[in-house]
């Protein structure tokens, strides 16, 4: 067991309030949206760590125990666990720098083998500097926002990288990220071709808004990704998750599209902000080929057969080998360096949180 | 002060925990019907998950039995801070003197609980709407009209949906611009009527009218304040549909109106009623129509099942065998056992289960903790709490097992309602042989609440048996009840002599009836013996025509009472009982019959069980010619349209 897990904290009744509250605005739809839950995570761990000890060692197991029971009440809400796990990896690295600082003048880590005598020391038990964390913690807790913030400008701006002059792009269904992504090809004379997406209703509005904004869109049905793929130069699309292989979790039909891209040899650009790298490695489908409702697909009303089944699904795996490229928004990444990310991002311990 | 600025703000929500029907008897007589469980979930559960994601403050539980054990469940999820318990408050208000929707309304009234406009559920409606919005909705609508007193929440499905064909269906005709409800009808089941009749005024004051005839009654609607009132001020009021009717005749002398709202087509309502509905909104759960509403509403965690593939979920803490076969649409709960060579399909499984080897288990529903033993064959049966099915038993059609029931090995069961009574008479009945069972039993054969059976009227709180029992034909009618239904005959002399309105007539009889506390079974009773014995009857030359006129003129009076089969039975044990007692009607029974058939008041099924438990009680009214005849005429008349398909 890794030494910070073995503080294994049950949360408190006023915790367990707040968490609840949290879970039931996202499952009311008061948070909607990646971003906005992905802010909200920020306040609630800020509110968390207020109310708890300052030492490393509980904050980190309150958190976690926090992130233990959001997942567990929303499997599917990946960007909450995320966050969390980033302020984890802050906690860990401000305990880790003030416990060299306290340990020793001598500069673990300064040459290479100061690293590696030192490791055996950072893994076992920390000793619990009792130094008051909070306050560092809520620097990067800031850091963290600003970028949230500038999260959307920064993927955006590496468009002008890789959208070139009279290109063909397609994309699959509707996503804010991917419209900010195309709206500045107006003036490269690039054609954009809108594949609906489950949602079809979303999609035809995001190529409105494209089209009045000067960009010439085509929208199709995405049952003939297939046939325009021959013609498109790139493919541009959201995800929900990518993971440590490369993989990616998108809508529902993002396999399909992407396959298409594959079998055209058409380069796949994946849209990627921080919070959705998802530090899992396999594809589990007991927590990810969850069903949502039906409903998006289908009208309630013409389903009274009892032979009739209509399965929409959450999300759509796809394999690291249809993507060619994940833009973040600490810039481009080819599938294979995802792992590297994640360990940049998150401290390995709590991969499993 | 902010406080109380808050509160006003928020959504309040009635849920009256019963229905008020037996339609889910015996399995609800012990336990409140909030507790019956849809795909392994408590009814309760899902009303309370629902108004919290729907947007409510505040519910107000209204429990007419057992209020003690709902105050339980819910403080101890309020202990589990379960999720609804952070959003919502919840009072309990228990009351053990009302019997109808009506009462609880009056109670309320007194009680003055509620502040503002609030949302009135029952505890069967199982919904993912929205219902801060649609409130906000009839807010706008009391801005237009001060007079607004409900909207009624309707889902527009497709009229083969089993949703509309397995309940009472409603036909509605409404103003399109305003949504204003003009006229409102209920059938039953299977219908017949091909003809509906509206008045020329529907058309005249409205630019452009809407009807529509395939919506679901979701048991929702959303009320004014004057809602608690009208009901304390109109005694008669006893259901939601009287409230529409009386609403409807009287919307001037009540000032009030009534309006309606379709839910948008990506949102779910409907309302539990019957079997058949219990069945088909357990498989939309399970097909997460409801969505976010779903097998694990209640809960706090959300990662406690498995989805195999073709839609069956097992929970992780249940243990299945390697050769066992779970065909589609399935449940299995926590911590049961399915053992080997066992095949499942379209059912669910509770917790704590053991089905032994060798079971087949097929459109069923089983509850907690049920031992299923060898060999046995279950399909489309409801077996309740702590049951124990022996070896190679085998039920099927419609049978339904009530708590803590033994069935012994080898038993053959088919739609029948299997209860235990007392522990010590069970302990009896355990060493007698099978046939004690038939008897016990025998009484509910007649009843058959089987999964294919058509209801009894949903309002009515008498099922069909204890009609039989209060109204037999033989015994003297007591001095209320005769005044009663003298009452009633001079009501429609005067109605039709004077050709009053029959909207009127039905109000005055419900007034009598509730002046001498008659049941309503009885009146259904007494209404057709007042119909023939009205006193034209008796002076009349050529007694069918007049009796064809009568019924033609009283035609929706008689709509209004004869709905079901158990109010069909009545009307049949009335004519039987007048044609005996009135010698002007003398030999002419099959001539009444007929007429009461063409005119669609009787159906030819209820006509022929009547038919045979005549024969069975032996009754002397059978051999009369005109009686046999009909019965001759009515059955080749049946083989002949046979034919012609």
């Amino acid at each position: 067991m890794a030494p910070l897990e073995s503080l294994d904290i049950e949360l408190s009744e006023k915790h367990i309030e707040t968490v609840g509250k949290f879970v039931a605005d996202i499952r009311n739809n008061k948070l909607s949206g990646s971003e906005q839950i992905a802010e909200a995570t920020l306040t609630l761990v800020e509110k968390i760590i207020s109310e708890s000890n300052a030492t490393a060692r509980e904050l980190c197991g309150v958190l976690r125990a926090a992130a233990r029971r959001i997942s567990s009440s929303l499997p599917l809400e990946l960007v909450a666990i995320n966050m969390i796990r980033r302020v984890l990896r802050a906690i860990r690295d401000e305990n880790r720098a003030s416990v060299d600082q306290f340990q020793s003048g001598e500069g673990v880590g300064e040459s290479l083998q100061g690293l590696v005598l030192a490791t055996p020391a950072r893994h076992s038990i920390v000793p619990s500097t009792d130094q008051d964390l909070r306050e560092p913690i809520r620097d990067h807790i800031a850091e963290l926002r600003t970028e949230l913030e500038t999260m959307r400008s920064s993927i955006t701006s590496q468009a002008r990288e890789h959208v070139r002059a009279d290109e063909v792009l397609l994309t699959f269904g509707a996503s804010a990220l991917v419209e900010r992504f195309l709206r500045p090809t107006q003036n490269r004379n690039c054609k954009v071709v809108v594949a609906e997406g489950t949602d079809v209703g979303e999609s035809h509005a995001m190529a409105r808004r494209l089209s009045n904004s000067g960009v010439s869109v085509t929208v199709i049905n995405s049952s003939c990704v297939f046939a325009v793929m021959s013609r498109v130069n790139k493919v541009v699309v959201e995800v929900q998750a990518a993971m440590g292989g490369g993989a990616v979790l998108g809508d529902a039909g993002l396999h399909s599209v992407t396959l298409a891209a594959k079998y055209y040899k058409i380069p796949v650009v994946a849209l990627a902000p921080l919070y959705r790298m998802l530090p899992h490695h396999l594809y589990d489908p007991q927590n990810f080929g969850s069903l949502s409702s039906p409903l998006q697909t289908m009208e309630y009303a013409d389903c009274g057969s009892d032979s009739l089944q209509v399965l929409a699904p959450k999300f759509d795996f796809v394999p690291p080998d249809h993507i060619t490229l994940f833009i973040t928004n600490q810039g481009g990444s080819c599938p294979s360096y995802i792992y590297r990310l994640l360990s940049e991002i998150y401290d390995p311990k709590d991969y499993q949180i | 002060m902010k406080m109380e600025m808050d509160k006003e703000n928020i959504v309040q929500a009635v849920v009256i925990m019963d229905t008020f029907n037996s339609n889910f008897s015996p399995l609800t007589d012990n336990k409140p019907m909030g507790f019956l469980e849809v795909a392994g979930v408590p009814l309760i559960d899902y009303v309370l998950e629902s108004l919290a994601l729907g947007g409510v403050g505040e519910a107000i539980l209204f429990c007419c039995q057992n209020g003690q054990k709902i105050k339980e469940h819910v403080q101890k999820h309020q202990d589990n801070k379960s999720l609804w318990s952070l959003t919502m408050d919840i009072q309990i208000l228990m009351s053990d003197t009302c019997q109808t929707m009506g009462d609880v309304m009056r109670e309320l009234d007194a009680a003055a609980l509620l502040k503002g406009y609030f949302v009135l559920a029952g505890i069967n409606s199982i919904t993912n709407m929205n219902f801060a919005s649609l409130l906000e909705q009839h807010k706008q609508t009391c801005k237009k009209d001060k007079g607004t007193a409900m909207t009624l929440v309707y889902k527009k499905l497709s009229w083969e949906h089993p949703l509309i064909s397995s309940d009472r269906s409603t036909f509605l005709a409404a103003n399109e611009n305003t949504k204003k409800v003009l006229v409102h009808k209920r059938y039953r089941p299977k219908s017949k009527e091909k003809i509906i009749s509206l008045p020329l005024d529907l058309v005249l004051n409205n630019s452009e009218v809407k009807l529509h005839h395939n919506l679901v009654d979701t048991n929702i609607a959303l009320c004014s304040p004057t809602v608690p009132p009208l009901f304390s001020d109109n005694f008669d009021f006893q259901t939601r549909d009287d409230f529409i009717h009386g609403i409807l005749i009287n919307e001037e002398i009540l000032a009030s109106s009534l309006y309606y709202t379709l839910l948008k087509s990506n949102q779910y309502a409907a309302a539990i009623t019957n079997w058949k509905t219990y069945q088909t909104v357990c498989r939309d759960i399970l097909h997460k129509w409801v969505y976010p509403l779903s097998i694990e509403s209640g809960l706090y965690s959300r990662d406690k099942y498995t989805l195999t593939g073709n839609l069956n979920f097992v929970e992780n803490s249940a243990m299945l065998s390697r050769s066992c076969v779970l065909t589609e649409n399935t449940l299995i709960g926590a911590k049961t056992q399915v053992q080997d060579n066992t095949t499942v399909t379209k059912s669910i499984i509770g917790k704590k289960c053991t089905i032994g080897n060798n079971v087949i288990i097929n459109g069923s529903h089983i509850m907690n903790n049920v031992i299923i033993k060898d060999n046995c064959r279950i399909s489309n049966s409801f077996i309740d709490d702590n049951c124990v099915i022996s070896e190679g038993s085998n039920l099927h059609a419609g049978t339904i097992i009530a708590e803590n029931v033994k069935v012994e090995s080898g038993s053959d069961l088919k739609g029948r309602i299997e209860c235990s009574i007392d522990n010590d008479k069970k302990l009896q009945k355990s060493e007698s042989s099978g046939t004690e069972w038939e008897e016990s039993s025998g009484s509910s054969d007649e009843e058959f609440i089987g999964f294919d059976k058509v209801w009894s009227d949903s309002e009515s709180c008498y099922s069909s048996i204890s009609s039989a029992d209060s109204s037999l034909p033989d015994s003297p009618v007591p001095d209320d009840t005769k005044m009663f239904l003298q009452e009633v005959i001079d009501s429609l002399a005067r109605g039709y002599d004077e050709k009053l309105k029959c909207d009127y007539l039905i109000l005055e009889i419900n007034s009598s009836r509730y002046a001498y506390n008659i049941q309503l079974n009885e009146v259904n009773f007494f209404v057709v013996r007042a119909l023939l014995s009205m006193p034209v009857l008796s002076e009349a030359k050529n007694v069918l025509t007049t009796v064809k006129d009568i019924l033609k003129y009283f035609r929706p009076v008689l709509a209004n009472y004869i709905k079901s089969k158990s109010s069909i039975m009545d009307c049949l044990r009335a004519v039987e009982d007048t044609c005996l007692n009135c010698e002007w009607l003398d030999g002419k029974s099959g001539q009444i019959l007929h007429l009461l058939y063409e005119a669609d008041v009787v159906d030819e099924d209820s006509l022929v069980d009547w038919y045979a438990e005549l024969k069975e009680n032996a009754n002397p009214f059978v051999k009369q010619p005109s009686l046999v005849k009909f019965f001759e005429w009515l059955q080749e008349a049946s083989e002949e349209s046979d034919d012609s398909e």
